[in-house]
Order: C-alpha cells, then sequence, then structure tokens
C-alpha cells in the first residue's frame, strides 16, 4: 500500500528546444490505476524513466509515502515497469524469470518455487515453470512480464503500453486480466497507454498529457463527457467546437446561433459537443444549424456521417435506426443545448 | 471442369522438371570447385600427419612403410615443447581474457551510443589492422626494454592485445548494435544492482558474440610470431617461435609433428565455438 506523490518534475533533453516533462504533477492513492493518455511524445515514457530511476529529471520529486526516492537506485525504488514488449530474459525458463527479483533479493529457494507457483496460479498459466519465452505466444510471454513484476511486491507498477502488440481478443483478455489482478493485490499502478478505450476500461483516474503536463485528469466518464479544454476534447473524440459571444442563454458563434443551457453565461465562449450528442434530421429542428453530408462510414455499431456545418467540418455518430443520410444530402444538424458544454478556449 | 490458372498453379507443388535438371547441374557446378579447394587446403595437413607418424619414409617410396608414434613421444617429451606449448597457451588464455575485459565496455559504447567523436574512436581501434606489426613491435621493443616489460610473459601479453583488441571491439560491438538495454533496466527494477545486472543479463545476452571474441583473440594470439619474437627477445619460446626455429632446422620429422602439436588447440576452441560462428550474435529478443 502506496501513495505515490510526484511534484512539479521536469525534464530537457540537451538539443531540444521544449522540455518533454514540464511541470509535471501527479497523485496516486493507495492501489489506484491511473491512466496516463497521451500522443506519442508527449513524455509518457520520459515520465516512468524519471520515476524508475534510470534517468534524473532536472527538477521536482517523486516520493512514496511521503519519502523522496530521487535518490535511490533504480534497484531500490520498488517501481517496477511493464513494456509494450515482455522482456524476458532468453536465456532462462519462464519459472528463473518470474524468480529473478526475489532471487536477486536472496530470497529462500523453496519460498521462491511456492511464490512462482502462487503467480502462475494468478496469471492462470499455472503448469508452464519449465518453458522458455520462445516457446510462448505474446499474450502468455505478457502475462508472464506482468507475474515477474508483481512477485517482487513493488509499491509501484507502471504499465507502459503493455498490450498494444498483441491482438484485440488477447489484450481485452489481458486489459482485465490485469484489472482483477491490480484491485486484488491492491498496487498503485501508473497505465500509460495511447488507446482511449482502454483507459477508459482499466483506471479509476485518466490523465492527459499534452506537452509534457497533465490536460485533464479525472475519473474516466467525467473526462469523457465534459473535457475541461479543446484539447483533451479533441482527445477523448470530440471534434465540434463552436466559439462566439453568449448571452441570454444563446449563443452566437461563426457557425450559427445555437441554443445553451447555462442562461448567465455572457462573454466570449467555446463549446463543444461529443459526436454521439449530434442528430440529423432532413426537417429543420429546435438548435439544428444547416448542413451537408460529406461522407458515411459503416462502423458495425453506428453510422458515422462526416457533415460540413458553416465552415467547419465535423463528424457525428448515429445509431444505425437513425434512418440512412445519402452522400451530399443537405440535413439539419441538431446540437441539443443538454448536450452542449463548456471547454476552456 | 473449368480450371482457374491460380489454383492451377497452387496444385502444382512439384517444380518442373527443366528447373530441376538446372537446378542438379548448377549445384555440382558449384560444387566442383570446391573439391580442388579443399584438396589444397587439407594436402598439408596430409604431409604433416605422413611424416609425424612415419619412421624412415624415404624416396621412392609413395608412402611410408613402418608407422610409428615414437617422433610423438620425443617431441612431447621435451622439455621445451612443453615449456612453450604451456607458455602459449598462459599467454593467449590472458590475452583473450583481458582483451574481453578492455574490448567490452568500448564496444558497448560504440554500439549502443551516439556521441561526438565516435568515428575517431572507431579509426584509432581500426589502426592496429592497418599499421605494419613490425613498426608496432619494435616501438613496443624500445618502450618495454625501458620499463622492464621485454622478455617477459606480461610484455607479451600487453603485445598481443595490440592486434586483439580491434577484432575483440568489432565483433562485441556489432552485437551491442543490436542490442536492447531495456532488459537491464528491467533487471534493475527487479532489484539487481549494475554487477548483478551485467553478470546475470548483459553477459548471458550477449554470449554468442563473446564467444566469438574469444576465439579470435585466441587465434590471433596463439599465431603471433613476431611480436612474441620482438617483445620476448628469445627469452620467451612460444610455440610459433620453437616451430619456426624447428622449421629452419630442417627436420621434417620434427616440424611436422610440431605443425600438429600447434594446430591442435585452435582446432579444439573452434570445435567448441562452432555453434556460435554463424546465425545470430546475440541471443533472440522477447
Amino acid at each position: 500500500m502506496t501513495q505515490v506523490n510526484i511534484t512539479n518534475l521536469t525534464k530537457r533533453y540537451p538539443n531540444q528546444p521544449a522540455p518533454v516533462l514540464d511541470n509535471f504533477s501527479l497523485f496516486v492513492e493507495n492501489g489506484e490505476m491511473v491512466a496516463l493518455l497521451g500522443p506519442s511524445g508527449s513524455g509518457k515514457s520520459t515520465l516512468l524513466k524519471l520515476i524508475t530511476g534510470i534517468e534524473r529529471p532536472d527538477t521536482g520529486d517523486v516520493q512514496f509515502d511521503g519519502v523522496s526516492i530521487l535518490n535511490l537506485p533504480p534497484s531500490k525504488r520498488g517501481a517496477v515497469f511493464m513494456f509494450q514488449k515482455s522482456y524476458l530474459f532468453p536465456f532462462l525458463s519462464v519459472e528463473e524469470n518470474i524468480g529473478f527479483g526475489l532471487k536477486v533479493k536472496r530470497t529462500p529457494r523453496d519460498e521462491i518455487c511456492r511464490e512462482v507457483g502462487r503467480m502462475l496460479e494468478l496469471i492462470g498459466l499455472p503448469g508452464i515453470e519449465k518453458r522458455k519465452p520462445s516457446q510462448l505466444s505474446g499474450g502468455e510471454q505478457q502475462r508472464v512480464a506482468l507475474a515477474r513484476a508483481l512477485v517482487t511486491h513493488p509499491k509501484l507498477l507502471l504499465l507502459d503500453e503493455p498490450l498494444s502488440s498483441l491482438d484485440t481478443e488477447v489484450r481485452l483478455g489481458l486489459q482485465e486480466a490485469i484489472r482483477n489482478i491490480q484491485q486484488e493485490l491492491k498496487i498503485a499502478t501508473i497505465f500509460v497507454t495511447h488507446d482511449l478505450g482502454e483507459a477508459m476500461a482499466m483506471s479509476n483516474r485518466m490523465a492527459i498529457l499534452l506537452n509534457g503536463r497533465v490536460a485533464a485528469l479525472d475519473q474516466p466518464n467525467v473526462l469523457f463527457h465534459r473535457p475541461p479544454c479543446v484539447e483533451s476534447a479533441r482527445f477523448v473524440g470530440v471534434n465540434l467546437f463552436l466559439s462566439g459571444e453568449a448571452a441570454n442563454g444563446w449563443l452566437d458563434s461563426a457557425v450559427g446561433r445555437v441554443k445553451i443551457r447555462d442562461a448567465k453565461k455572457a462573454g466570449r465562449g467555446v463549446f463543444a459537443i461529443r459526436p454521439e450528442h449530434i442528430r440529423l434530421f432532413k426537417e429543420p429542428k429546435e438548435n439544428a444549424l444547416p448542413g451537408v453530408v460529406q461522407g458515411c462510414l459503416y462502423r458495425g455499431e453506428y453510422m458515422e456521417y462526416q457533415l460540413a456545418l458553416g465552415g467547419q467540418t465535423t463528424r457525428a455518430r448515429l445509431p444505425l435506426s437513425a434512418g440512412m443520410f445519402a452522400h451530399g444530402e443537405p440535413v439539419f444538424v441538431q446540437l441539443p443545448a443538454e448536450n452542449l458544454f463548456e471547454v476552456a478556449g | 471442369m473449368t480450371q482457374d490458372p491460380l489454383s492451377a498453379f497452387e496444385n502444382n507443388i512439384a517444380p518442373p522438371l527443366k528447373i530441376r535438371v538446372l537446378d542438379f547441374w548448377g549445384r555440382l557446378g558449384g560444387g566442383l570447385p570446391r573439391i580442388p579447394l579443399y584438396t589444397l587446403l587439407a594436402a598439408p595437413l596430409g604431409v604433416f600427419i605422413l611424416y609425424a607418424f612415419s619412421q624412415g619414409w624415404f624416396f621412392p617410396a609413395p608412402f611410408p612403410e613402418t608407422w610409428t608414434t615414437s617422433a610423438f613421444e620425443r617431441v612431447l617429451s621435451d622439455s621445451r615443447t612443453l615449456t612453450s606449448l604451456r607458455d602459449s597457451l598462459m599467454i593467449a588464455a590472458a590475452v583473450s581474457l583481458l582483451s574481453l575485459v578492455i574490448g567490452f565496455p568500448a564496444a558497448r559504447a560504440l554500439g549502443l551510443r551516439q556521441f561526438r567523436g565516435r568515428q575517431a574512436a572507431w579509426l584509432l581501434l581500426y589502426l592496429p589492422t592497418v599499421v605494419p606489426p613490425l613498426a608496432i613491435g619494435m616501438g613496443l621493443n624500445i618502450l618495454f626494454l625501458q620499463i622492464g616489460l621485454a622478455g617477459s610473459l606480461h610484455g607479451i601479453v600487453l603485445a598481443h592485445l595490440v592486434p586483439t583488441l580491434p577484432y575483440v571491439t568489432f565483433t562485441l560491438a556489432g552485437a551491442f548494435a543490436r542490442y536492447d538495454e531495456a532488459y537491464e533496466f528491467q533487471a534493475w527494477v527487479l532489484g539487481a544492482g549494475a554487477w548483478r545486472t551485467l553478470f546475470t543479463v548483459t553477459l548471458p545476452m550477449i554470449a554468442p558474440s563473446l564467444a566469438v571474441a574469444a576465439l579470435f583473440a585466441f587465434l590471433i594470439s596463439w599465431s603471433q610470431y613476431l611480436l612474441t619474437l620482438l617483445i620476448g627477445s628469445g627469452r620467451v619460446i612460444t610455440l610459433p617461435v620453437l616451430l619456426f626455429s624447428a622449421a629452419s632446422g630442417g627436420n621434417p620429422v620434427t616440424i611436422a609433428v610440431l605443425a600438429l602439436v600447434f594446430l591442435a588447440p585452435p582446432a579444439l576452441v573452434i570445435v567448441a565455438t562452432a555453434r556460435h560462428l554463424h546465425g545470430g550474435e546475440i541471443r533472440e529478443q522477447y
């Protein structure tokens, strides 16, 4: 049980104009899983290197239960990680791989054997002790890598896109397994991913990392439905933004005049709507703006329409039951007032 | 039933006869030049074996009439042979170990890192392979005479490092160029310190390359004549030095026996490392 407090971490590499991490702060509660979501180059992997001690930050601090770990070597920090590649030692058996962390701590042989057996049960692969990593599938390798990380009873578990090289089916199974094991063992976990669905499914809280700092941090459902700023909204799939002057419950935007719920809002503002809340009609409706269908994609669970709305193009996701709209068809795009929310420009 | 061309192609698994015939002659043609080549390489060895195990083999007899191991017994019971064999083995083993120890950090830096002056470092490491060994040997001899290393085993080991280090460093640098440091990061976060990680992760990962590099160092040191002669000042007689003096002595039986003794250890070392000689130079990574 460990609380992890990362404060004002900054890291700048030589020959790079902007810092990779810029005053990054994050608090991870006992047994909590925080997903770190961000585009490549946003500093996710650097953060993990700083926490484990592979690299040193320029400024800032990392504390486990209120004690700084920055002056400890990586081997004494108790922060373990797991990557996209399993990095199982190819010359060791599964058993020796999982037992590696215990062996370096001089744990007695029979205890190692017992713990390895327990871990293999936990990851759902009992009886593969004697196999070599080359004899395992990708998913099995990742499970063994997880067992190897967990057997040392780490204070913090760092997962760096551990599932992104796996097939969908294996990935979904492992998402569940990792989540269950993490909750069973109550290990504070930071989970780095660029997959929004994965982040939402697995985490207690989700942080969106942009340009080396936390742009948004909240529970997945809150962040998904009410992202606080334009960049983070784009990252959770929002792509229609209306900016303009608000007064008396109306917003005058470049695209058109729409009703908003907040009657007190006055002055400039940016409002956004999730693509699945946009509705299309063939006839005029309340709060509907004229637009043109530019494209139409069948996505299985829903239809995705590309729309030209004023000068903007945007996407709407409609249930299959909502009727079909043809390419080039003029439509009325309804933006329900209760679904419009304000974001920071 | 109509057959589409694709399935016809798929069903016809065996290649057409014409191609098979061509393949046969092609292979035979490729193999033929090897026969004289192998004969050429093996012939001296056959002559050595004939001489070493024969007694009174005189012209015009095509083969020796009596076979014996007495020449072997004579040469191997000679204390000079045994001393030179021991010195050669000790020097070659020490040179192999030292060049791995010295070459490893350089190879790691050259293989894994990009830094200013990397090209210059490569060039400097290459130099011993292009500078004539006589020049190096003469210079080293003068230096070693001044600091008291001339004529000693230590001095010869140091001198042998000059030609072995480039090969060891290049071999290991090639391995590190395809090596992923994250294996070491894994070991660190699992609680292993720097030394433990070196011995339990890094070295096993590049073990095949270490074997090849050690083999190079051993062979180069083992067959080193000029540097040994210059630095040893005639006080340290290794097997090549002994072989050269025997060769100028002119007894074909002694020469043959010594040559076979000289061949044995490298042959054993090559057999021991043969499975690493081709294929991956580092272990497969998962």
